[in-house]
């Protein structure tokens, strides 16, 4: 092989290394592509408002409707009713609740039967909690038996519940979470998605969806480029691309 | 007035911008012609962002191969008319365009009205250079999924067992996935296959036929498809979407950002309504986390923050002028600065918004003839004088200048100007300043996702928080 060949050889290795290796950014190359970037303060207003509306906070949102002239994406008193819902159910008031969701918009129990059921079946938990035997076996047999037998998986969650009547001491039951203070948030977020679609609304707020999606989006330009992370949510910190 | 702010201007604003990032990182002061670029961006809002792509409309009758076939009149048909005899007279025929490809997908589909006496029907796609008399996928830098074995071509002239052969009376679809790189091919609205694309630049959709009497239409889409694509992109979009939810991040993390944004650009009243109403029901850790740290630099002059932000939003910005001079000589020292120019700016158009049209010219002659002839300014100062020439202003092309949005605008270059005195600030990021935590994160998330757009050359879809942010079914 002559000496030229070899040489003609090696550049071809190079090239190649080259279409395989990645694409090296520096972190001033970087910070000036950041700097560029054309971000409207409306739009992260715009964030911040619905992550105020869908979580809830409707005296902040108020505010900041005066604060930064953002205009809520809905009517801030229908927050206050949704917040309203939500914390019965957290106090263990279903009855209430329901009542509270039917003034709202009784097309919401409706047309959400697993809805209206879990509901049933947190305010039977809570006749359990209070001791309240018979009232409880009442509930169960007039209002949730009819609904078990049009549905099998009604029926199954309702036989478990009844477990609980079962152990005099329910921290034996192998049900027991049933009673756990979550089961009530778990409830209480199932009617908060629930109203928030009656209103055309998304059920989570966006930030911690694009949060996510800044990770995956780091994740795949990590297989064809090096360049500066943000691996601290917290802080926006921007890391050298060799740490 | 500039609807359109020429080149030559935003160029010398960037290269303005540039210069001062590195020489007056203490200063802080001209940092802040960022946000004249943001008055040029609110200018130019409604504009298009996306100067709309070309699609393929018809087939190409000029670059085909002449002699073996017949493209119809409406250029939508295309039928072999010779006696096929060898490998070199097949009849290919491109679309007039290439596919477009600053989308999600690009698709079309044919039509085998008669499959001739060999039945010898491809789709494809090839590039501008393509060889006419040859199969799509015969040769390097083209793809075809052809009808007589039901093989896909690429690049060679042996093709790969592929999916079922089509004929007569089958629809025939061809497309790309931008997102993942890759051909997919359709028969009669079923998906057949997909392969990687690795074929770079300017596609072509094309088609062709080789053998008497084999007659194909074609459909870019003027006719519905059978093959549902709007379907297969929001299943597509679903996939990364779930992709995306699957990732775990620190729960509660959203609320440590909201209220850092809140603290950095001085919304006092939000803040505490919003830290009255989580101190009972978020856990605490996570709040805090990354406020700590510099909690002392984000608070810093909260309360006259805030005040100054009320007394722009109110249009009294002349008491906003008087009390920024009281409590931060330094932010107006120099009265050629951007902030002293907003603000100047503010105040005439707060004559013009009450109509006071006669004060507004004598009060721009005093206070912002200075700026005419600096760079940087001219085109704002044109179009803020432009407001005196209409009756209703605000319904007029720099109505923007009237909206609240400029007003906050304005606010936020007030408050990034108290923030740059900030004595405790080490300049270590000089950007701190300027860009909340939040504010970040999403240019973060905006280069990342161009940049991977960028090395895919350019194609699929451009990432814009704006849209994200507007398009409800974005997450179903």
């Amino acid at each position: 092989m002559s000496l030229f060949r070899i040489f003609v050889n090696q550049l071809e290795e190079d090239d190649e290394d080259m279409a395989t290796s990645k694409k090296v950014i520096t972190r001033e190359e970087w910070e000036k592509k950041l700097n560029a970037v054309k971000l409207r303060k409306e739009d992260m207003n715009t964030l911040v408002m619905n992550f105020l509306v869908t979580e809830g906070y409707v005296e902040a949102a108020e505010k900041f409707q005066r604060e930064s002239g953002t205009k809520p994406e809905i009517d801030l008193a229908t927050i206050t009713e949704r917040m309203a819902v939500k914390k019965a159910v957290q106090n263990g008031n279903v009855e209430d609740a329901i009542e509270k969701v039917n003034d709202l918009n009784p097309e919401i129990l409706d047309t959400n039967p697993e809805l209206f059921f879990h509901l049933q079946q947190q305010r039977l938990i809570e006749l359990i909690r209070q001791g309240k035997t018979e009232e409880a076996l009442e509930f169960a047999q007039e209002e949730l038996a009819p609904r078990g037998e049009e549905n099998q998986a009604f029926l199954e969650e309702l036989e478990k519940t009844v477990a609980l009547l079962v152990f005099e001491d329910a921290s034996n039951c192998p049900v027991k979470e049933l009673l756990d203070l979550s089961h009530r948030l778990k409830t209480a977020s199932e009617v908060n998605a629930a109203i928030l679609t009656s209103q055309s609304h998304e059920k989570d707020p966006k930030l911690p969806s694009l949060l996510k999606m800044l990770i995956w989006a780091q994740n795949q330009l990590d297989e064809k480029a090096v360049y500066p992370h943000i691996n601290d949510l917290s802080t926006g910190q921007l890391e050298d691309p060799s740490e | 007035m500039s609807s359109s702010p020429s080149p030559a201007n935003s160029a010398t604003a960037s290269a303005n911008g540039g210069d001062t990032a590195t020489a007056n990182a203490g200063n802080g002061q001209d940092l802040n012609l960022h946000f004249l670029e943001k008055i040029r961006l609110a200018a130019n809002r409604d504009a298009k962002e996306d100067e709309g792509e070309d699609s393929p409309t018809e087939l190409n009758t000029v670059n085909s191969a002449g002699g073996f076939l017949v493209v119809s009149p409406d250029k939508l048909s295309v039928k072999y008319t010779n006696m096929n005899l060898h490998g070199h007279d097949v009849g290919v025929v491109q679309a007039n365009k290439p596919a477009p490809f600053k989308c999600l997908t690009y698709y079309f589909e044919i039509f085998v009205k008669d499959s001739g006496i060999k039945g010898q029907v491809a789709i494809g796609f090839t590039k501008e250079s393509f060889k006419m008399r040859r199969q799509p996928g015969w040769e390097v830098n083209s793809c075809g999924y052809h009808g007589d074995d039901g093989h896909l071509y690429r690049g060679q002239g042996k093709g790969e067992p592929f999916g079922p052969k089509y004929t007569k009376d089958d629809t025939v679809g061809g497309g790309i996935n931008y997102a993942t790189q890759e051909f997919f091919f359709t028969k009669n609205g079923a998906i057949v296959g997909k392969i990687p694309k690795d074929i770079k630049g300017h596609l072509f959709p094309t088609v062709a036929v080789h053998s008497q009497n084999e007659e194909v239409l074609v459909n870019f889409g003027k006719k519905k498809f059978a093959f549902d694509i709007k379907g297969y992109e929001a299943s597509e979009r679903n996939k990364q979407q779930m992709a995306i939810e699957k990732i775990s991040i620190l729960p509660n993390i959203g609320y440590g950002l909201v209220k850092t944004y809140l603290l950095h650009y001085g919304y006092e009243e939000t803040l505490n309504a919003f830290n009255l109403a989580t101190k009972t029901t978020v856990p605490p850790i996570n709040i805090d986390q990354g406020i700590a740290t510099d909690e002392d630099d984000s608070s810093y002059a909260l309360k006259r923050r805030k005040t100054l932000r009320q007394l722009v939003g109110n249009g009294e910005v002349h008491a906003a002028i008087t009390k920024l001079r009281e409590w931060y000589p330094q932010t107006v020292q120099d009265d050629k600065s951007v902030v002293c120019f907003l603000l100047h700016c503010q105040h005439f158009i707060e004559l013009v918004r009450v109509g006071k049209l006669e004060e507004g010219v004598q009060y721009g002659r005093l206070e912002l003839a200075k700026f005419v002839g600096l760079t940087g300014f001219q085109d704002i100062i044109e179009d803020c004088f432009a407001l005196l020439v209409y009756e209703k202003p605000e319904e007029s092309p720099v109505g923007y200048f009237l909206e609240d949005s400029h007003k906050e605008l304005v606010a936020d270059a007030v408050n990034a100007a108290i923030l740059s005195t900030n004595p405790n600030k080490r300049d270590v990021q000089k950007s701190c300043h300027l860009h909340s935590h939040l504010e970040k994160l999403l240019r973060q998330l905006t280069v990342c996702c161009l940049e991977r757009r960028s090395l895919n050359g350019d194609q699929g879809e451009t990432f814009r928080l704006h849209h994200v942010l507007n398009n409800n079914s974005t997450r179903r």
